[in-house]
């Protein structure tokens, strides 16, 4: 048990090597086996049905992380068989893999071949088609090859364009699965190799099989904490902070010690059922108000082309009104049942089985039933945790947490949708709370002052209200004459808004963290820690110099900025030196 | 209003770059000014049977008014503006009627940026861009600094930068 390192993670689970006898058969080993084989939703389902054949090495090689003894892996026949010590893991894609191109190809071809039933030559082009697709695959199978030194991680493929990719270890951030049905079924998985970058996906291998991949990713998450450890040894010994040093000097025995696997958060199916039904999607309220929308209209439409409907129009004006809005409010509720079933449906099938496991610093998720993803967030890449809550949640007292990686937030959303960023899909409020310290290392001795915003908020936000009011006014007087002072209610509502936003927000700066609350029927949490500070601003505009407030807004790489509005100037001014004192220190200690 | 928590950033930019902004941002709003009030005040007055004296004097204040405007908010700027270390902290404050200060610790800067336009050339000043890990929003932007400043200033960051890592 290293000191250094318990006192820095303390949720962080070391076992020694020492004691421990040589890799075991698989089967016989009771820790790492349970929480690997029973406990792990991730393969348990199919198991049954369709055995992976490669299950029992995938388990025993867990096991197998010795890097510095430098053993071939027992499921890596080519590792090592031509080049020095120094490469770690070599491989080609599965075999399988043609079958699925092969499928590919086949789909490609169908809308030709079904051309071609009525224009002979069609089949020809369709037959050259299949063919020139089927040797593309084939010798890019031939082709691809991965080598996985200590310092970097390459791919090489082509034949006539040759094309060698290197990525350097320390910046590879991610190495995610994800295994759609069909290569579950022939136990493949496409390896996605994930950088800092903020590009996203940096590499994809189509695919592996499950055991290849799992030992890469062993053998590659070793080898990156061996890098970052060299790269941080030197400058780490003239810091003054000896737990720091202490960390540096043992990261690079860490690798050799097999690490427990810590279980943070499984999702039950109640937690999904949850949150499905709690999903309030924008699109699922535009469709259910565009559909109320539609109803109304026709209806009125009945009405008004009494002459032509006359019958129907009768038959409606007979039936009391009660009945009629209670059909209305039938249709109403079938529709938003209808939103909730789909949604409830759309996310058991995302996050069926989701489990979010913490391997020595590195944090693992696995979800997913037809579509099954496993993704990796080493947690010195966190730069924000935040725990959501809409209204209808927070009512029910849920929420979801969600983390902010470097690289992780991404523009194009196509991996927000994929749930990539969700922590814990949906769980209790206070549990959602007490799992910060998986993620966040230390927030648990941080000690949070917490702190209110501006009372001065509310006569912002009212003035605001009063200039909307102003220009509606102004804008459809001639029209509606005083009518249009109806539009001085948005005074009130504005000042009404105010007031919830200023009973929902908070902020507090503890040590090594910051954190905000913020909401206005729904409530949300963020945390940001400090070192991770990159820039911090305070903002005024014209009614905040008129009122002596401003906003503070904390920029983190990647994530999406965090704005405190309206703090008084002294307080902003204060909150953001503190912040940006606190960033530059941890900076210069980093290095 | 100022708080002794935050300290004042120390420097100010070059006085000369009041005129390179009367110049440069004015040369629009006089180029625009002068195409309203001489192109488009005459065919208004031709094609436009609502024309009146009225409206022609309200189009003179709106000219004279965003001229004097260009004349006036350079120096105003200038006098608000301010950056510098404080530590190992980059500050700047700036802005009139929307005031901003950052706060960029600097070792945590990627790269670090010297801009120099035509205009800037001329008058001898340079835009110092210092760009962090975050995003857009999160640059740090110190126009209109005098060359041999700008070239110091980068060297320090950069220098700053370099003596932790390698």
């Amino acid at each position: 048990m290293k000191l250094g390192s318990c006192a820095i993670a303390s949720c962080r689970c070391v076992v020694t090597d020492d004691s421990d006898p040589p890799p075991l058969p698989p089967g016989s080993d009771p820790d790492r086996k349970q929480s690997h084989d029973n406990d792990a939703p991730w393969p348990a389902p199919e198991q049954d049905a369709a055995p992976w054949p490669v299950d029992d090495v995938y388990d025993g090689d867990i096991d197998d992380d010795d890097l510095d003894d430098d053993e071939p892996a027992p499921d890596e026949p080519e590792a090592k068989t031509e080049d020095d010590a120094t490469v770690l893991a070599r491989g080609h894609l599965h075999p399988s893999i043609l079958l699925l191109r092969l499928l590919d190809a086949l789909r490609q071809v169908a809308f030709p071949v079904i051309l071609g039933l009525l224009q002979p030559w069609f089949l020809v082009a369709a037959l050259g088609l299949f063919l020139l697709q089927l040797t593309y695959s084939v010798i890019r199978y031939l082709t691809l090859e991965y080598t996985l030194t200590p310092e970097e991680l390459r791919i090489r493929e082509g034949l006539l364009h040759r094309q060698e990719r290197r990525i350097p270890l320390d910046r590879i951030q991610d190495l995610g699965f994800e295994s759609t049905i069909l290569r579950r079924a022939l136990g493949l998985t496409v390896v996605l190799v994930e950088t800092a970058s903020g590009r996203g996906v940096e590499a994809r291998l189509d695919a592996l099989s499950r055991a290849h991949a799992e030992h890469l990713r062993e053998v590659l998450l070793a080898a990156r904490l061996t890098a970052v450890a060299k790269s941080a040894e030197r400058p780490a010994a003239d810091a003054a902070d000896d737990t720091d040093v202490a960390t540096t000097s043992d990261a690079p025995a860490a690798p050799a010690e097999p690490e427990l696997e810590w279980l943070v958060h499984r999702s039950t199916t109640r937690e999904l059922l949850m949150r499905g039904a709690t999903d309030m999607r924008l699109s699922a309220f535009a469709v259910t108000g565009y559909a109320a929308y539609e109803l109304a209209n026709q209806l009125g439409f009945v009405t008004q082309l009494a002459g032509i409907a006359q019958t129907f129009h009768n038959w409606l004006s007979s039936l009391p009104t009660v009945v009629v809005l209670a059909v209305l409010a039938g249709l109403m509720f079938l529709v938003v049942a209808l939103g909730i079933v789909t949604s409830t449906l759309g996310n058991l099938v995302q996050f069926h089985g989701f489990q979010i496991v913490l391997r020595g610093d590195v944090l693992q998720r696995r979800y997913g039933l037809l579509t099954t993803r496993q993704k990796t967030l080493p947690r010195e890449r966190v730069q924000r945790v935040t725990i959501e809550q809409t209204w209808l949640r927070r009512l029910l007292g849920y929420s979801v947490m969600k983390a902010d990686s470097a690289g992780g937030s991404r523009p194009d959303g196509q991996d927000t949708s994929a749930g990539w960023d969700v922590v814990v899909p949906l769980t209790k409020a206070t549990t959602a709370h007490a799992l910060l310290p998986a993620l966040l290392p230390g927030i648990e001795n941080t000690h949070f002052e917490w702190h209110r915003g501006s009372k001065k908020l509310v006569i912002r936000t009212a003035l605001q209200g009063c200039m909307l009011a102003g220009v509606a006014i102004a804008a459809t007087w001639w029209r509606l004459e005083a009518n249009a002072l109806f539009a001085l209610l948005l005074v009130p509502i504005w000042a009404i808004l105010g007031v919830l936003v200023w009973r929902n927000l908070g902020w507090a700066s503890g040590d090594d963290f910051f954190a905000l609350q913020h909401g206005i029927i729904g409530k949300n949490f963020a945390t940001v820690p400090t070192k991770k500070v990159q820039a911090v601003v305070v903002r005024q505009g014209i009614v905040g110099q008129l009122l002596g407030v401003a906003d503070i807004t904390v920029y983190v790489a990647g994530g999406s900025p965090t704005c405190i509005p309206d703090l008084t100037l002294r307080d902003a001014r204060k909150l953001s030196h503190d912040l940006g004192q606190r960033a530059a220190i941890a900076a210069a200690r980093d290095w | 209003m100022t708080a002794p928590v935050s300290p004042r950033p120390p420097q100010r930019l070059a006085a000369r770059v009041v005129p390179y902004w009367i110049l440069g941002d004015g040369l629009t709003s006089i180029v625009l000014t002068s195409l309203a009030w001489f192109l488009g005040r005459p065919w208004l007055a031709e094609n436009w049977e609502h024309w009146s004296s009225a409206l022609e004097n309200v189009l003179l204040g709106l000219c004279l008014g965003s001229l004097s405007l260009a004349l006036f908010i350079p120096p105003l700027n200038y006098a608000r503006w301010r950056y510098g270390f404080v530590g190992d902290l980059l500050l700047m404050r700036y802005g009139i009627l929307f005031v901003e200060e950052r706060a960029v610790p600097v070792r945590r800067m990627q790269h670090v940026d010297l801009v120099r336009g035509p205009i800037e050339r001329v008058f001898g000043l340079a835009t110092l861009v210092v760009f962090t890990a975050g995003n857009e929003g999160s640059a740090f932007r110190v126009p209109g600094l005098p060359v041999d400043e700008a070239r110091e200033l980068r060297d320090r960051i950069v220098q700053m930068r370099g003596d932790g890592r390698l």
